[in-house]
């Protein structure tokens, strides 16, 4: 598993987001490190949607965290509109940040449970004062009323609403600067199934209204696929695979990406249910196998697998790229379901 | 056919707390068979783990329950009285949500399964430790000879539960009952640990109760599914009746709100409007009432009971979907847009 190579960046002018080799390690003592995020480039397009999705430990949130500098970065680059937000500091790196904003996974623990939710909404634009969005109650109150919160409930605080809620304030609280740069974090994994799809609708919405782009994290591949229009699968701190959302469902192609796909309650129909069987555990980040990080549990590794590491190749002339010695060909008839 | 093997009858369960009584439970019935899987599906605060910790004798001395609950001719809040051992963890048993609280981590993975084994079978130190080892082999942990002398924080996630399901089967229970199993690993260890928990079940005739949140976890698996909302239980009927030909208007609502694999990227969802029910003093109606697009006057005035077939299909709801009375019902909302709470609808493609 790879994700080494730049086959998968795009040099069109409309790419808002480039990251370049982007390496991230945690020491953990004894002078050993965890490979969170080893080597891996992607890009995102003005007003496209880019899901990421994979196991705890896949380095998923690592990415996230990396593009707004929320942990240190080892080597790569992160290109947002000319500036290398990897090797930026201080002032410059601040006057950037509103560009970006994130929502979190636990909505009821990102919110400030003494404050009162109008004060959580607008501390964005008060620390800002009014260079970034227009500072007027008439703003937050629209953002409330975007995300369907009504706006009299301003002076209450968090505890008084429920998950669904929290996150929508959460969301309202992310736009109030007028981000270019959504990152959504698991954003509605804690949440119930009959109010996730509100909250994934009004994400929706919000990027049409606001045109926003969006990184969409989740280790669930149904919610990915819906909002994404791009995705890239991660292993270990790798890129497996990335395409387009439908044409990576439809014609997944590493071994990785068709265990995902199996392994779901409901597994998609383009895969064999016995591919969901990959055996043992998820191998150390502190001692990443060599080669291809998937070859201690891949049904297909032979001998390169555990030599050369794989490099992110197209597939045919379609937006589909992966890292794999073994791809699977897709024509193949299906088994049985 | 005998008897079923648990049954519980009226359950209600309820908390008094300083804003008022949470009627967590209001009056469940339902019936399970021998070597039978249930699910139970529902979203927080729908009642299922209320119902679950009812059974297992786990709920906080405050709660007031009241109802029947038979299992193997046993009178299960009888046993509770007389303090009987030997009963909780032999004959019926729990898996919870979070392997790593319900694992001690200050105690080596072993003596958490030989603890059970020597206090309610009294077997000795060495026949205990060698079954030890023997179950966590049945329950494919690689190396059962090593884990056994490891601490919980050595183990992933996924070995932990497996651990957590070894201790649950020591003493060959009749009965598992496993709530949200799953929720905390991921979705390659959870095909792995649903595909053992079936597997276990088969071999030993086991009866199970699946506790989740997510309907495709009961698809894949159960024989029966039971949907709860609000503290009742508002549908039950074979998985594949329930999903292809479903009654109460809230399951049809759950299996059309959740995105699907199969569809396109950005097909717009179906939200489930308005908010889940308030548990504490809710009024006599029907709890889904306020966010079902098919309700009517009648809805407002009782609670609707359980019709349908007994032991077959059976569901709470005035006006079914997909029978003639729901297809009225929606049709009269549909043209006046909006429902007898209030609830504005429209029609949509996917409205059949």
């Amino acid at each position: 598993m790879a994700g080494t190579g730049h086959a998968p960046l795009r040099d069109d002018r409309d790419v808002l987001l480039t990251v370049r080799d982007l390496e991230v390690e945690f020491p953990v003592g004894r002078n050993e490190v965890v490979h969170a995020v080893s080597g891996i480039s992607f890009d995102v397009a003005e007003g496209e949607t880019l899901g990421i999705v994979g196991e705890s430990g896949c380095g998923k949130s690592t990415v996230a965290k990396s593009i707004i500098r929320l942990n240190d970065i080892k080597s790569g680059s992160i290109d947002y509109q000319g500036n290398d937000l990897a090797h930026m500091e201080g002032e410059a790196l601040r006057q950037i940040r509103p560009d970006l904003q994130m929502i979190f996974q636990d909505p009821i623990s990102s919110l400030n449970p003494r404050r009162k939710i109008r004060d959580v909404i607008s501390e964005g634009i008060a620390v800002w004062g009014n260079t970034k969005g227009s500072w007027s109650q008439e703003r937050i109150e629209e953002l409330m009323v975007a995300v369907g919160i009504d706006p009299k409930f301003g002076e209450r605080r968090p505890h008084q609403f429920s998950g669904g809620q929290c996150q929508r304030i959460g969301i309202a609280r992310a736009l109030a600067l007028d981000p270019k740069v959504l990152i959504c974090d698991e954003p509605v994994s804690a949440l119930d199934v009959s109010v996730q799809a509100q909250v994934l609708n009004i994400l929706e919405d919000m990027k049409a209204r606001y045109g926003l782009t969006l990184l969409f994290i989740s280790h669930d591949l149904s919610v990915v696929k819906n909002v994404s229009d791009r995705i890239i699968v991660m292993y270990l701190g790798k890129v497996c695979e990335i395409g387009n959302a439908d044409e990576l469902y439809e014609h997944p192609r590493h071994p990785y990406t068709r265990a995902l796909l199996a392994s779901i309650p409901e597994p998609a129909p383009t895969v064999d249910v016995s591919e969901g069987d990959i055996e043992g555990e998820l191998p150390s980040p502190i001692h990443p196998p060599a080669g291809c990080r998937f070859n201690t549990r891949c049904q297909h590794a032979t001998d390169i697998c555990f030599t050369d590491e794989p490099v992110m190749q197209q597939v045919g002339d379609s937006d589909h790229y992966l890292a794999c010695h073994h791809p699977v060909e897709v024509s193949v008839s299906v088994g049985e379901r | 056919m005998g008897d079923p093997q648990l049954t519980v009858e009226d359950l209600y369960v309820r908390f008094p707390t300083s804003r008022g009584t949470v009627e967590a439970v209001n009056g469940v019935n339902f019936t399970l068979e021998k070597g039978q899987m249930l699910g139970i599906v529902g979203e927080s605060g729908s009642g299922k783990s209320v119902t679950a910790k009812t059974l297992m004798n786990l709920l906080p001395r405050t709660a007031e329950v009241d109802g029947n609950i038979t299992f193997e001719g046993d009178d299960v809040r009888a046993v509770a009285k007389e303090r009987r051992k030997h009963f909780w963890g032999v004959k019926m048993t729990m898996v919870f949500q979070d392997p790593m609280t319900s694992l001690n981590p200050v105690k080596r993975c072993g003596e958490q399964i030989t603890e059970t084994l020597r206090y309610h079978l009294g077997d000795d130190k060495a026949t205990a430790r060698k079954k030890a080892i023997d179950l966590l082999e049945q329950v494919g942990v690689p190396e059962p000879a090593k884990r056994v002398d490891q601490y919980p924080h050595e183990l992933s996630g996924g070995l932990r539960q497996r651990v957590v399901i070894a201790m649950a089967l020591a003493c060959e229970p009749s009965l598992l009952i496993a709530d949200e199993p799953t929720t905390a690993v991921d979705v390659t260890v959870q095909k792995r640990l649903l595909d053992l928990l079936d597997g276990l079940r088969r071999d030993r005739g086991m009866s199970m109760i699946l506790i989740t949140h997510d309907l495709g976890v009961a698809r894949g698996r159960c024989d029966d599914v039971a949907v709860m909302y609000g503290g009742r239980l508002v549908e039950r009927a074979p998985t594949e009746t329930l999903f292809a030909d479903s009654r109460h208007p809230y399951t049809e609502a759950l299996l059309r709100t959740i995105p699907r694999i199969d569809q396109p990227s950005h097909t717009r969802l179906e939200p489930i409007t308005g908010r889940p029910p308030e548990l504490i003093d809710p009024d006599e109606e029907c709890a889904f009432a306020p966010r079902c697009r098919y309700a009517q006057p009648d809805c407002l005035e009782v609670i609707p009971p359980v019709g349908g077939v007994r032991g077959q299909h059976e569901f709470a709801c005035f006006h079914p979907a997909n029978t003639d009375r729901g297809r009225q019902a929606l049709d009269t909302n549909l043209a006046a847009g909006q429902t007898v709470t209030g609830l504005q609808i429209q029609a949509d493609a996917g409205v059949n």
